[in-house]
C-alpha cells in the first residue's frame, strides 16, 4: 500500500505513542474483552452525551430561520446581481460539529457570503467589507477580524457573514500580496476573504475544509457497520444550515464533537486556561487527519469506542513540526498554520494543548476502568457535563403534577418527630 | 394528603406530588411547609429533600426551595389562593424546567451561593483554616507564594499587597496573635465553579495544579505526601470572574483545638473548600464598580485639620479608597467635640490625628494615615509639598491659608479650602488646580465669599478653631462634609481644570429659624425658596 501523507502521519503518531508509553486506552479495552464485557453501556452513555450536546433541533431552526431572513435580505440589498451572491453555512454547523456550550453562553453560526465582484472592486478589500456591513446595517452587524457578527436579544445564537470573492477574481497584482495559495485539489472551492488588521485580502476555504471533513468522515473504518452519510439539501444560492444530529457510527463527527465538548468542559472546570485552549478548528484538522490517516493504511474497528479511543491517543502524535515550529496545516490553504500562534507565545498553547491530551486520555481511561452500569454513566455525565442528559426533553406534565402522589418520602428526621 | 407536623419547629409539612420521572433528574421528595401561625403569619414555602441540594439549582442549603410564591398575608389573598400561586409556581416554574434542562445553567448565575452551601456542609469546628482573605485582584497567570496564617482566627492573608495584608492583620487584632506561613497556589480561571464543575476530590484538584503549574512553581507548591507533619498548609486558590474558590489540601501541621483546660491536636486528613473574601480596594471601597480606585491608592492627600469637618472628611477618603493620607491638627479631643467629631467619649484628652489615624487605619486597611500632632503653620515649615497631590485646607484659618500660598508656590499642588458659615447655613468648598493661586491682590477672598452677611453678634468662629465654636448640629454639618469630600474626591480624581467654589446653601426659613433678620447676598438668594441648594460658580472670575 503506498503510504500517504496522514498514513506517515499516523503511523509516526504511533510511533511516538510507543515511545511515551501511551497505551492506557489500549490497555483498558482489553482488559473489558478479557472480561467479556460488550461494549455497548460505554457506547450507550458516550450516545447520549453525544446526544445532550447537541444544540436543541428549535435552536437550530431559529438559526437557521435568521440566517436565511439576513441572507435574503442581504442579496437584496446588495447590489450586485443574485446570480453572482452566494451565501451558505461554514464551520461546525457545515460539518455537523456544532455543539452547545456548556454554560450559557451563545454558539455560533458562521456563513460565507461569497459574491463574485468586478476585478476593478477587487482592488479595495475594505470598501467591500463596509459595503457588506452597510447591506447589513439593519440588524446592527459589529465588525470582527473577517467577518460580520450579529446578535439577536433573547436568541441563543449569533450569526456571523465574512464577506469573501471567488480567489479568482483577485486581480494579479493585488494577488501577490494576498496571504497563502490554495492547495491542490481544493482550488475550486478557494475564496479571498478580507483579513481587517492587515486591509488585505487572505485566502480561505471554508467550503473545501467543509468538504474534506465530510469526505472523510465517509470513510470506513469500521467493520459491519452501514455508515449513515446525512444527505444535505441543497438549494440555489442559500444552502440551509444542517441538522446536528449524528449517530456513534459516525465516528470522526462524534470524536470532533465529543473532544470539542471535553475541551469546553476542561476550561469549564479551570483545567485549562481558556487563552491558551487548543481552538476548535485545530481539533477538527488533527482528528479528520488522523482519520484519514487511518483509513489510508487500513485499519479497521469492530466498535466506534474502539476507534474513539485510538483517536484520543494518537492526537497529540499528530502535530507536525516543520523547521522547528509546530504545524497544523491547513489541508485546503497552502502555507496556512493553524498552529502559528503555538510558536509566538513561548510554549504556553502547546504545553495547554499536551495537557489537554493528557486529561482526555486520563477521563476516557476513568470511563473504561468502570464495569458497574451506573458508575460508568456518572463518569460519563461527569466528564463531559451531562448531567441529566437522559430525562431531560419533553415537558413531564401539561405543567401541573400527576393527580395522585406516585411516591410520599417522610421528611427528614428531626428531633421530636413523633 | 397526609400531613406531617416537626413539633419542634412548629411548621407543619405535606408532601407533594412529583412526576413519575427516573433517571439522574429524579429527587426524593418535596413538601409544601407551613410555618407556625400559618396563614396569619410567615409565608408558605417548599423544600426538598436532602438529595436535591448541590444537585438541583436554587435549592437552599437546608433544602428550602429559592421560588417568591406565596404573597404573604397582607396580600389580601385567600389561603387557597395564595397555596394555589406557590404550587402553580412550583410545577411551572421549577419542575417543569427543571425536567426539560431549562434550569441546568442556573447554578452559574449563582455559583456563589452554592459554594457557601458545599463550604458549610464541609466544615467542622477543627479545620485549620476557615477564610481567606485575598488582598489583591489577582493575575493574568497562575502564581505559587507564600501567605499568612492567622491564629486563633485560622484565616488565611494571600495575595500579593504586603502592606495592605499587613495592615488588615493588625486590624484583625485577637483572631491574629499568631502569624504562620502556609503555601499557596493562586490560579486564575475563566468561569465560575458549580457542583457540576468544581473538583470533588483531592486528585481532581492536583490534576488542576498539575495542568496549571509550571513544573517550577509545582515544584514549590510541593506535591501530596503520605508524611505526617508537613511544615506548612498547602492552599489553591481558583480565582474566577466576579469570584473566587478556595482548597485547603490535606495534609500540613496539625490544628490545635483548645478545649477547656485540655489541647488537642486534629489533623487536615481531607481536601476542604473554603470561602475567599476579597479585601483589596477595588473591592472593599467600591465594590467593583469605581475604576478610579486605582489611581486614588496612589494618591497622598495632606488635610490639615481634624475636627468635626476634617476628621469626618477624612474618613469618607479614605472610605473612597484614597490611598495615603497625612493629617495635621495639634488639638486634643474635647467633650466639647464629642458630639460633632468622628472620634467619641474614649478619646477624650487624646491628641485627635493620632486616635484617627488609628481608627481609620483600622476600619480601611487600604489607607495609609500619617498624624502629625502639630499647627498646619509648623508642619509648614517642617515639610514640604513635594510628595503631595492635593492639600485640603479645613482649618478656617486665614494664617494656614497665607503658609500653604505660600509652599504652593514652591511645589503647586491642587488646593482645596473648605469651610462652614454659622448654622451651617453654608458651606463652601473651593477647588483651585496646581497652577490657580488662591490670594491675588485684593487678599484673601474667603470672606466675600460666604452666602450671608453674618451680624457681629453672631459668632462666626471657623470648625477647626478650638477656642470658640458656632453653632450648628452634626446633622446639619453632614451637609457640608458630603459637599467637601466630593469636591476632594474631584480634584484628587484630577476632574478640576479651572478654579471653582462650590456652595452648599440653606434656604430662607432655615436662616430665619436659626436668627431673624438674616439675609442671603445677592448670588445666593436663588437659595431662599428651598431648603437648601448647591451652587458653583468661577473663583476669581
Amino acid at each position: 500500500m503506498t503510504t500517504t501523507k496522514y498514513g506517515s502521519l499516523v503511523e509516526s503518531a504511533k510511533q511516538r505513542r510507543l515511545n511515551r508509553n501511551k497505551f492506557v486506552l489500549d490497555t483498558a479495552l482489553e482488559s473489558l474483552s478479557a472480561l467479556q464485557n460488550d461494549l455497548s453501556i460505554w457506547a450507550r452513555e458516550l450516545h447520549i452525551a453525544n446526544q445532550h450536546i447537541t444544540v436543541k433541533q428549535d435552536q437550530i431552526d431559529a438559526a437557521a430561520e435568521a440566517y436565511e431572513q439576513i441572507a435574503n435580505h442581504l442579496v437584496s440589498e446588495l447590489k450586485w446581481e443574485l446570480k453572482d451572491i452566494n451565501i451558505h453555512p461554514q464551520g461546525s454547523s457545515r460539518t455537523q460539529t456544532l455543539i452547545r456550550s456548556p454554560n450559557a453562553s451563545k454558539f455560533d453560526i458562521d456563513a460565507v457570503c461569497q459574491v463574485n465582484i468586478s476585478r476593478i472592486d477587487a482592488h479595495d478589500p475594505m470598501s467591500f467589507f463596509e459595503e457588506i456591513g452597510q447591506a447589513l446595517s439593519k440588524f446592527e452587524p459589529e465588525a470582527k477580524k473577517r467577518c460580520w457578527r450579529m446578535e439577536f436579544s433573547g436568541c441563543c445564537f449569533y450569526i456571523e457573514f465574512t464577506p469573501s470573492v471567488p480567489l479568482s477574481t483577485i486581480p494579479a497584482i493585488a494577488l501577490e500580496s494576498v496571504r497563502y495559495r490554495p492547495a491542490n485539489n481544493y482550488g475550486s472551492t478557494a475564496l479571498a476573504v478580507v483579513d481587517r488588521p492587515t486591509e488585505y485580502w487572505k485566502t480561505s476555504n471554508p467550503e473545501g475544509f467543509a468538504n474534506w471533513v465530510n469526505e472523510q468522515a465517509e470513510k470506513k473504518l469500521m467493520l459491519n457497520l452501514a455508515l449513515e452519510s446525512a444527505a444535505l439539501s441543497m438549494d440555489f444560492g442559500i444552502t440551509p444550515v444542517p441538522s446536528q444530529e449524528v449517530p456513534l457510527s459516525d465516528t470522526l463527527r462524534v470524536a470532533i464533537r465529543l473532544f470539542k465538548r471535553h475541551r469546553d468542559m476542561a476550561v469549564q472546570k479551570g483545567n485549562l486556561d481558556s487563552e491558551y485552549k487548543p481552538i476548535s478548528v485545530i481539533i477538527v484538522t488533527l482528528l479528520t487527519q488522523c482519520y484519514e490517516g487511518l483509513a489510508d493504511i487500513g485499519e479497521t474497528y469492530s466498535h466506534p469506542i474502539q476507534l474513539l479511543t485510538d483517536l484520543a491517543e494518537l492526537l497529540p502524535g499528530m502535530i507536525e513540526e516543520r523547521d522547528g515550529e509546530y504545524w497544523v496545516a491547513n489541508p485546503t490553504v497552502e502555507g496556512e498554520n493553524f498552529a502559528e500562534r503555538w510558536n509566538q507565545d513561548e510554549g504556553e498553547r502547546k504545553t495547554a494543548f499536551d495537557n489537554w491530551c493528557d486529561l482526555l486520555i486520563d477521563d476516557l481511561q476513568s470511563i473504561l476502568k468502570e464495569t458497574n452500569e451506573r458508575a460508568i454513566q456518572e463518569r460519563v455525565r461527569q466528564i463531559f457535563g451531562c448531567t441529566g442528559a437522559d430525562t431531560s426533553g419533553p415537558k413531564p406534565s401539561s405543567g401541573l403534577a400527576p393527580s395522585a402522589p406516585t411516591h410520599v418520602v417522610l421528611p427528614p428526621a428531626t428531633p421530636g418527630l413523633a | 394528603m397526609p400531613e406531617l407536623t416537626v413539633p419542634s419547629k412548629k411548621e407543619r409539612l405535606f408532601p407533594v406530588r412529583l412526576p413519575d420521572i427516573s433517571g439522574d433528574r429524579q429527587f426524593q421528595a418535596a413538601w409544601l411547609v407551613l410555618p407556625p401561625k400559618f396563614p396569619q403569619e410567615g409565608i408558605a414555602r417548599i423544600r426538598l429533600s436532602s438529595d436535591a441540594v448541590l444537585r438541583l439549582p436554587h435549592v437552599e442549603g437546608d433544602g428550602h426551595l429559592c421560588l417568591d410564591g406565596d404573597p404573604g398575608p397582607a396580600s389580601g389573598n385567600t389561603v387557597e389562593d395564595r397555596l394555589d400561586l406557590l404550587l402553580r409556581k412550583f410545577y411551572l416554574d421549577f419542575i417543569d424546567l427543571w425536567f426539560t434542562g431549562e434550569l441546568d445553567d442556573d447554578f452559574s448565575e449563582e455559583a456563589l451561593n452554592y459554594w457557601s452551601i458545599h463550604v458549610f456542609q464541609s466544615a467542622s469546628a477543627y479545620d485549620a483554616v476557615t477564610r481567606i482573605y485575598t488582598v489583591d485582584t489577582g493575575f493574568k497567570t497562575p502564581r505559587v507564594y507564600h501567605a499568612r496564617l492567622l491564629l486563633p482566627g485560622r484565616i488565611v492573608v494571600a495575595g500579593e499587597n504586603q502592606s495592605l495584608a499587613d495592615d488588615f492583620i493588625a486590624s484583625l487584632g485577637d483572631k491574629a496573635r499568631q502569624v504562620c506561613n502556609v503555601q499557596v497556589a493562586d490560579i486564575p480561571i475563566s468561569h465560575k465553579l458549580t457542583p457540576l464543575t468544581w473538583p470533588c476530590t483531592e486528585s481532581d484538584l492536583e490534576r488542576l495544579i498539575d495542568n496549571r503549574l509550571s513544573k517550577s512553581m509545582l515544584s514549590k507548591f510541593g506535591k501530596k505526601t503520605r508524611r505526617r507533619g508537613r511544615a506548612v498548609h498547602r492552599i489553591v486558590l481558583l480565582r474566577a470572574p466576579g469570584c473566587s474558590f478556595g482548597f485547603l489540601l490535606s495534609g500540613g501541621p496539625p490544628t490545635v483545638v483548645e478545649r477547656g483546660r485540655s489541647k488537642r491536636a486534629y489533623p487536615t486528613r481531607r481536601m476542604l473548600p473554603l470561602l475567599v473574601e476579597r479585601i483589596d480596594p477595588l473591592w472593599s471601597c467600591g465594590r467593583d464598580q469605581h475604576p478610579e480606585i486605582v489611581d486614588r491608592q496612589q494618591r497622598h492627600v495632606l488635610v490639615l485639620g481634624a475636627g468635626a469637618l476634617g476628621s469626618t472628611v477624612i474618613d469618607q477618603l479614605a472610605k473612597a479608597g484614597v490611598g495615603c493620607i497625612s493629617v495635621v491638627d495639634p488639638d486634643l479631643l474635647s467633650t466639647a467635640n464629642i458630639g460633632r467629631h468622628l472620634l467619641g467619649a474614649e478619646s477624650i484628652g487624646r491628641d485627635k490625628v493620632s486616635v484617627l489615624a488609628r481608627r481609620i487605619a483600622l476600619s480601611n486597611p487600604a489607607v495609609k494615615i500619617h498624624p502629625y500632632t502639630v499647627t498646619a503653620q509648623s508642619w509648614v515649615k517642617k515639610h514640604t509639598l513635594a510628595k503631595v497631590d492635593v492639600v485640603i485646607d479645613l482649618t478656617g484659618e486665614p494664617d494656614v491659608r497665607w503658609c500653604i500660598e505660600h509652599a504652593r508656590k514652591e511645589y503647586p499642588c491642587p488646593l482645596l479650602i473648605g469651610w462652614m458659615e454659622p448654622y451651617v447655613a453654608a458651606a463652601h468648598a473651593c477647588m483651585l488646580p496646581s497652577n490657580k493661586r488662591w490670594i491675588f491682590a485684593l487678599g484673601d477672598p474667603l470672606e466675600s465669599l460666604q452666602a450671608v452677611d453674618w451680624p457681629n453678634d453672631v459668632m462666626q468662629r471657623e470648625p477647626a478653631c478650638s477656642s470658640e465654636f458656632q453653632c450648628y448640629t452634626s446633622a446639619a454639618a453632614t451637609h457640608a462634609v458630603a459637599l467637601i469630600s466630593e469636591a476632594a474626591l474631584e480634584l484628587i480624581d484630577n476632574q478640576i481644570n479651572n478654579s471653582v467654589v462650590r456652595s452648599w446653601v440653606r434656604g430662607q426659613r432655615f436662616l430665619d429659624t436659626h436668627y431673624s433678620g438674616l439675609k442671603h447676598r445677592e448670588w445666593a438668594e436663588k437659595a431662599a425658596p428651598f431648603d437648601g441648594i448647591s451652587l458653583e460658580r468661577a473663583l476669581h472670575g
